[in-house]
């Protein structure tokens, strides 16, 4: 089609700031503050050192966590690619990118606790532990107090830094215009990508692997990454519909962007299955004590129907679901798909979290330890985070209206 | 032209008209055209392009291509043919235990089933491609056209058949004319002149195609002849080396062996063993030694030695507590085999009875049909599980007068 010369006027409405913003940013603080008030006041009268709401706040945390370097990821990947066709719908990205430094803020719950050795959470944290436990011992160089916090800074720094700096320049750009910006982050972007792999996976190695500290998986960064990476694909497609319905971006995306979205969205639902599942096949066959002390408590009681109903959710029905071209063109279904592999995400984050009550903190067996704190958490970190993508979408337009390659993605066209 | 065989039907200076063939200058003029074409209801025609055309399939007209239904069915084809082929090899035409694993484990074969699934749906996306394409195809009667070489460079084509129901020569010309063709040209069909390969290529093939059997012709001949012939020997170097073997004959010594016997009256440093108590478990009159070798601690410590070292040598058959039902028994007694002995029991009278000398040897060189664990327990080890052994046996003839007084009291 003759779309070509389809061009944008930088002071159209439809792309200026979201007006909403402003609405989201109440909300969100409302539920942040009911959700993780509610959570907290249940967790300080359960009397067990803050251990359930922990968890459940690490569930809800590294949910989130996930999206918002989910979103840094794709951003960084189009500049890497010098991608084309995603131009229209960076500028969300860098929105959902852009709430990291908040998240580092929501990440001081378990980070201050665990420096100053509050051990509900991570069992290496307490200095007694480390003395009784051989294995501790050894790692003792690597998980103790004072170097967990230092890697926490730099890992949330690193990210809060790029986030803020992709989004700086390429607001700059709405202004200015000038090509060389573009020219500027796709330079940083390499560099940015090899750091961003070593952040990510040592970020899920220390928050995630090491509440079992005597369990070692060398794929859990890219464990992690696969949740992330479909999860934040599922907030765009959800963030662009709700602007849409706003009556923002208009036609500027396209049928032909959610279908891009909805391919990578699919690619890493697969993607995340292959990843588990070559985690678990290596733990199976090899069937030793100290790979299947993590799996073991899994495959117990409750935990079974939610292992395999994880299997279903996260990977079998949306495989089938989300295959095929129509699913991913029609954008009330594929809307369907991106929500339901949201809450798969919760499921993914669960079952890496929770089971640690179980393996290091003597909770009864085969139970899920499914308490109120769970939905509160995750509604409380939920209302920050979208109290965040309120502040980017009320200050930033909405698209880069001078990317040098915007022509290029209003004209863009699938197979 | 020496390549292509006349068949007798055909006269070729009288061909039949293939269709026409309209040319235009850029892609815009193209689109529209088709769209034209396409309105006016013709169904066997096709466009021509030097590059792909975003949308052209909705101005050809053309379906939405069902080879996706297709190569879906392929993968989960491949992935069933998979599960069900590791089902048969390893759970039911050759039952093979690894790892103690289900002999039909679903874990282990996913890795299978996922790359047959690719396997097939990609084959098939590819053979389903050129079948449904009509490819490979070495001639088309379109390149009989000259300027049509230009559809691989800079210049739009539209061809519509002359076998459409629609097609008129007159009519159609006027139709092509009239979507902005900057020429329409008639093409002949030569397709029955030119319909055979190229002789050279067809040896070609026939050749590659016999020389395929070549390398199985041989495997078939050594399969199934036999030969007195040794084997042929690439590196007789390796294969025959400079030095005596040990079994092979020694000219050097008189007894023509390679293999030398000890010297008479030798013994290896440290082998020599002269304490019967502690190597042998005999007292100085040659009978089983009763109580342990001086060199034996008597402690806590060589009591928590010989504990783990039974329950990592001994308790496997007679059980942690010593009646021999330890796991290897209970299985074996579960699978009713035949041939197995139920291990005894350790406390059974003779056993409480016998002197720690004979346990030792017990131990040492097995009994019955329990074999000697002496390769693989060191001396210091097996009289401490002698002694764990005289612990075990007390503790369950046990009295309330074997109870330390402290804890006599938390009896009640």
């Amino acid at each position: 089609m003759s779309t070509a010369s389809k061009t944008l006027d930088a002071n159209d409405a439809r792309l200026s700031p979201f007006e909403g913003g402003g609405k989201m940013i109440a909300v969100g603080f409302g539920l942040g503050a009911v959700g993780l008030g509610g959570a907290a006041a249940l967790g300080a009268g359960a009397g067990d050192h803050f251990e359930g709401f922990l968890h459940s706040y690490l569930v809800a945390f590294a949910y989130f966590l996930a999206i918002a370097l989910g979103g840094l990821f794709f951003v960084t990947l189009q500049h890497l690619t010098r991608a084309g066709w995603s131009v229209a719908v960076r500028r969300l990205a860098e929105v959902v990118a852009g709430t990291l430094p908040v998240l580092a803020l929501l990440s001081l719950p378990i980070v201050i606790p665990t420096f100053l050795g509050n051990h509900a959470l991570y069992h290496w944290a307490d200095p007694a532990a480390r003395q009784e436990d051989h294995l501790l011992h050894h790692k003792e160089a690597y998980l103790n107090n004072t170097f967990f916090l230092i890697r926490m800074v730099v890992f949330f720094g690193f990210w809060s830094l790029l986030a803020r700096y992709f989004l700086k320049n390429s607001t700059k750009q709405d202004e200015t215009g000038d090509p060389e910006i573009t020219t500027k982050q796709q330079k940083l972007s390499a560099p940015a990508m090899i750091l961003f792999a070593l952040t990510l996976t040592y970020g899920a190695v220390d928050l995630l692997m090491s509440l079992v500290p005597h369990w070692f998986s060398t794929i859990i960064g890219v464990y992690y990454f696969a949740g992330a990476m479909m999860s934040a694909m599922a907030t765009l497609i959800v963030l662009a519909k709700y602007l849409q319905g706003k009556g923002k971006l208009g036609d500027i995306v396209t049928v032909d962007h959610y279908h891009d979205l909805g391919k990578l969205m699919f690619a890493f639902t697969f993607f995340w299955a292959y990843i588990a599942f070559s985690q678990f096949m290596l733990i199976w066959y090899g069937n030793i004590p100290e790979d299947t002390i993590w799996y073991a408590p899994r495959q117990v009681g409750q935990w079974i129907p939610f292992s395999i109903a994880l299997i279903l959710v996260h990977f079998a029905i949306p495989f089938v679901g989300v295959m095929s071209r129509h699913a991913k063109r029609k954008t009330g279904i594929l809307l369907f798909w991106a929500i339901w592999l949201l809450f798969a995400h919760w499921m993914d984050m669960f079952y890496v979290v929770k089971p640690t009550m179980i393996i290091e903190h003597g909770g009864e067996a085969g139970m899920l330890h499914l308490s109120l704190m769970d939905p509160l958490c995750w509604v409380g970190v939920l209302g920050f985070f979208i109290a965040a993508i309120g502040m980017g979408l009320k200050k930033h337009r909405l698209v880069p209206v001078k990317d040098p390659r915007l022509t290029e993605s209003l004209a863009f066209e699938n197979y | 032209m020496a390549d292509h065989r006349p068949v007798d039907s055909v006269d070729p200076n009288n061909l039949p008209e293939y269709g026409l063939l309209a040319q235009y200058e850029d892609v815009t003029s193209l689109k529209q055209a088709c769209e034209q074409v396409r309105d006016a209801g013709y169904s066997k025609w096709d466009a021509h392009s030097p590059f792909p055309v975003h949308g052209i399939d909705a101005a050809i007209g053309i379906r939405p291509t069902r080879l996706p239904l297709l190569i879906f069915g392929a993968g989960a084809t491949g992935t069933t043919v998979a599960v069900l082929m590791q089902w048969w090899m390893n759970a039911f035409d050759y039952p093979f235990l690894i790892s103690g694993k289900p002999l039909w484990s679903l874990p282990a074969n996913i890795p299978v089933a996922f790359e047959l699934t690719v396997l097939f749906a990609a084959l098939t996306g590819i053979f389903a491609t050129l079948g449904r394409n009509l490819l490979p195809r070495h001639h088309h009667p379109l390149f009989n056209n000259e300027r049509f070489a230009r559809a691989t460079d800079d210049k739009f084509f539209i061809a519509i058949e002359a076998k459409d129901g629609r097609y008129d020569a007159t009519r159609t010309r006027e139709l092509l004319e009239s979507t902005g063709a900057v020429a329409v040209d008639s093409v002949p069909d030569d397709s029955k002149i030119n319909a055979s390969l190229p002789k050279p290529l067809v040896y070609f093939i026939v050749a590659s195609f016999l020389a395929g059997f070549v390398p199985l012709g041989i495997a078939a001949r050594a399969w199934f002849t036999k030969s007195a012939e040794p084997r042929i020997h690439l590196n007789p170097n390796m294969d025959f080396q400079q030095k005596f073997k040990t079994q092979s004959p020694n000219p050097l010594f008189a007894d023509g062996r390679s293999m030398r016997p000890d010297i008479d009256g030798t013994v290896a440093e440290g082998w020599l063993r002269q304490d019967d108590a502690y190597y042998r478990g005999l007292d100085a009159d040659a009978n089983w030694l009763v109580g342990f070798p001086q060199q034996v601690e008597v402690s806590q410590g060589t009591m928590a030695r010989g504990q783990e070292r039974f329950d990592i040598y001994c308790s496997p058959c007679h059980g942690t507590a010593g009646y021999g039902d330890g796991p290897v028994a209970r299985r074996a007694a579960e699978l009713k085999q035949a041939k197995w002995v139920t291990p005894s029991s350790l406390h059974q009278d003779y056993l409480r009875t016998q002197p720690e000398g004979k346990l030792f040897n017990t131990i040492s060189h097995g009994i019955r049909n329990m074999p000697g664990y002496g390769h693989a327990i060191p001396e210091s080890d097996r009289w401490a599980i002698v002694m764990y052994i005289r612990a075990l046996q007390r503790s369950q003839l046990a009295t309330t007068s074997d109870v330390p007084d402290s804890e006599r009291a938390k009896l009640r």
